[in-house]
């Protein structure tokens, strides 16, 4: 009887994750989780929200330099998006650092690189398990912070409407997806920070440089953002990234911001993580727990060409176009004063048309030596109000001042005496915020 | 098939060549001790077979697959530790020891890990953060670790560093339990008697060159002279029947007693001699074993020429320096 040969076995198909990467993403995010400060970090993330919104209750001030900052007593959506303001300053920069910071360099620390690099899982799967590790705990933890802004802001102020960047009250289900949207918008270059962080960490073996590294690039990125009228320079900063979504608070949304931010955070993403995984590739693990406490010598050198970078990058400020101009200042500002003008006049109960305008001739200048470029602003906005005897208009005029930043925001205030203050009565008697006191916008600079 | 195969290994720090052209082989249930000076490269050579640095040239196999050096499967039953074990502080034995398993990826009961915890006597203080262990709990630690790979291979450097007596020889017991089950160990120590309980054969390396290689019977036939330290009822008698024994060199210590040198089947003729003659042997102690006499010989370990080379009384000194 002839053998019969035994059919080859279909090649089972590889795992998508491979078993040593899935072993070693569990075994980080289980050290990640046993760390005090993760735990501290995402307390912080639970309850900050809600401490901010009580602060805000009991006191009459509010944060009018941020964004939405005046109107955090009307609408809880104010209170997530002024919160947002902050975190893409800093609080991004801090949860980076300290997630990613010493996730490379703890291993230096303790001396446990050869202890995790001898069992079954290969220098791609450590890595690209911390990588995931630290990506995880980021979007997890400000999504965190995202759900606690809004409870907190819905709990104690209201998911009530907010007057939107062009001035125009906004319903409270769209200001909901805006907000959601917004800050899902700001998780990628979140991530360009993780991985800004994770370079420091791989590149010093340095655990402090790694935490505060992130924290000092946001540092310099908003002195770069005060100096130089440049928009090229600007936008190529992981910062500015993190201004994309308020384009999306405008009447005429514009997404250019988003697009070359989230192109920009990308680019930093993969160049940081590139380097790091050469470093790592290439590297020899030698020593053991390091005594004497982190390596000082790659921070030094690190700082050294840091410092240069910076020199040039405040050199470079200046280069390139502005998308200041007196034109868009003047023309968003004209805009923005129609609509909150309108909408005072609704709030105090007087019936305004659909598609009312007023006859509006706003003239702006820059204070200083040059006329274009992101600074202090007046603008003086002539209204010309229609008349029913034989003069055809009565003009009257509004002086505002004007702070515009490097990215379009800007931030307009008049004195009381002309337009009255913070708080105003509205038809049924109630105080609300004035919304031609303090008027916050956005144009498109790109 | 080899537990461990390398083949020309070379390895060089900036100006200095650590590994200079290695070969080492280890067979299955084979226990090797690797000998040498600080600066041999001992260290270097754990490190290439771990796959925690890159040899500038030559090769390595583990349980036969070919290691490249960047870790992984290659390591799959591959245990032990280099230089002292390092764990993570924040968190106790027993979550190191899941972590590392959960490393390892096949799930190990939580039954396996208490029973590694026990076989290196860390049952009562598993639940204890690292940052509490003493330096010989966490290399009792190291060793439970290596223990729960299920290791083919066991690569120890210094494993009884910071033990207690009691935990040196429950090492070495553990040590031969493994290697009857046929698990290769290649063990680094400068211990030297603690090596000699336990190995079946010896490397001994010099400026990353191996410079002896062999089974234990092998050293004990190459070896130079041991040296004792010898205190009887009646040294000048004992001076007198040694004299008259072939290849036994004798001389009073200045500290009292008597130094010998001789091989290991000389010394039982000058024992069987004093006992004849009723001199009582009060103590007899073995002060540089035949494994310390080859690794001094070969390595110029004790800061001065083999003992082979020394005047009786320098000799004599030599041995009962330590005495």
């Amino acid at each position: 009887m002839s053998a019969v040969a035994p059919a080859p076995a279909l090649a089972q198909s590889e795992p998508l994750v491979s078993v040593g990467l899935r072993n070693a993403y569990q075994a980080e995010l289980h050290k990640l989780t046993a760390q005090l400060i993760t735990r501290i970090l995402m307390l912080v993330c639970a309850i900050g929200p809600l401490a901010f919104a009580v602060i805000l209750k009991v006191q009459s001030g509010t944060p009018s330099d941020a964004l939405f900052g005046v109107w955090v007593h009307s609408s809880g959506f104010a209170v997530s998006l002024v919160i947002l303001g902050f975190a893409g300053s800093w609080g991004f920069p801090i949860v980076a650092g300290v997630l990613a910071g010493d996730l490379f360099s703890s291993e230096d620390r303790h001396g446990t690189w050869k202890t995790i690099l001898t069992r079954s899982c290969t220098r791609e799967d450590v890595f690209a398990a911390k990588l995931l590790a630290a990506g995880t705990f980021a979007v997890g933890l400000i999504a965190l912070l995202a759900a606690m802004s809004l409870i907190a802001g819905f709990v104690l102020v209201g998911a009530h409407a907010l007057v939107n960047l062009s001035g125009v009250l906004t319903s409270p289900g769209r200001m909901l997806a805006l907000t959601v949207v917004s800050w899902v918008i700001c998780l990628l270059p979140l991530l360009a920070y993780t991985s800004l962080a994770i370079l420091f960490s791989v590149a010093t073996r340095n655990g402090i440089l790694g935490v505060l590294g992130p924290l000092l690039v946001a540092l310099i990125t908003q002195l770069l953002d005060l100096i130089g009228k440049g928009v090229v320079v600007h936008e190529l900063l992981i910062g500015s990234a993190f201004d994309g979504w308020h384009g999306l608070f405008t009447s005429h949304p514009f997404f250019g911001p988003v697009l070359v931010g989230s192109l920009v955070s990308v680019i930093w993403i993969v160049a940081c993580l590139a380097a790091s995984w050469r470093i790592m590739r290439r590297r020899d693990f030698l020593t053991g727990v390091s005594g004497g406490g982190p390596s000082w010598t790659a921070p030094i050198k690190l700082v050294a060409v840091s410092t240069v970078v910076v020199a040039l990058l405040a050199l470079a400020c200046g280069v390139g176009p502005t998308g200041v101009t007196a034109y868009r200042v003047a023309y968003n500002i004209g805009r923005e004063f129609n609509n909150v003008t309108l909408l005072q006049q609704e709030l105090i109960g007087r019936h305004v048309p659909t598609n009312a305008r007023l006859y509006i001739q706003p003239q702006c200048n820059r204070r200083g030596t040059k006329a274009i470029g992101p600074g202090d602003w007046n603008c003086n906005i002539y209204v010309y109000l229609p008349q029913a005897n034989s003069v055809p208009y009565q003009l009257t005029s509004v002086e505002y001042d004007v702070s515009v930043e490097y990215n379009g925001c800007y931030k307009a205030q008049s004195p009381p005496a002309f337009l009255g203050g913070q708080s105003m009565q509205d038809a049924t008697g109630h105080s609300v915020t004035n919304p031609l006191f303090i008027v916050y916008g956005c144009f498109n600079v790109l | 098939m080899y537990a461990v195969r390398a083949t020309g290994l070379v390895k060089r720090f900036s100006d200095t060549t650590a590994l200079d052209g290695l070969d080492i082989g280890l067979a299955p249930g084979e226990v090797r001790g690797l000998l040498g000076p600080n600066g041999a490269g001992k260290t270097t050579l754990l490190r290439i077979l771990f796959g925690l640095i890159r040899p500038d040239g030559g090769t390595v196999e583990l349980l036969g697959r070919r290691l490249d050096h960047l870790g992984g499967d290659v390591l799959d039953g591959v245990g032990g530790f280099v230089e002292e074990p390092s764990f993570y502080p924040y968190l106790t034995g027993r979550a190191n020891l899941k972590l590392l398993a959960k490393l390892d990826g096949d799930g190990r009961p939580a039954r396996e890990i208490d029973d590694a915890l026990g076989r290196v006597g860390l049952a009562e203080r598993a639940g204890d953060r690292l940052s509490g262990y003493s330096t010989g709990m966490r290399q009792r630690l190291g060793l439970a670790a290596a223990l729960l790979r299920r290791p083919r291979l066991l690569l120890l450097d210094e494993p009884t560093s910071g033990l207690d007596p009691g935990g040196t020889r429950a090492v070495a017991g553990l040590v031969r339990e493994l290697a009857a089950d046929g698990v290769a160990v290649l063990l680094s120590s400068h211990q030297i008697g603690e090596l000699e309980k336990v190995c079946d054969s010896y490397t001994v390396m010099r400026v990353g060159r191996v410079v002896w290689n062999g089974t234990a019977a092998e050293l004990e036939a190459q070896a130079p002279d041991s040296a004792y330290a010898l205190w009887t009822s009646d040294d000048a008698h004992a001076l007198e029947l040694a004299s008259r024994i072939p290849r036994v060199r004798i001389q009073r210590a200045a500290r009292g007693g008597l130094a010998v040198a001789a091989r290991s089947g000389d010394m039982d003729v000058l024992v069987a001699a004093l006992g004849d003659a009723r001199v009582l042997i009060r103590r007899l102690e073995l002060m540089i074993s035949p494994l310390e006499s080859m690794f001094f010989a070969l390595t110029g370990g004790h800061d001065g020429p083999p003992l082979d080379a020394l005047e009786p009384q320098e000799m004599a000194d030599t041995i009962l320096a330590g005495a």
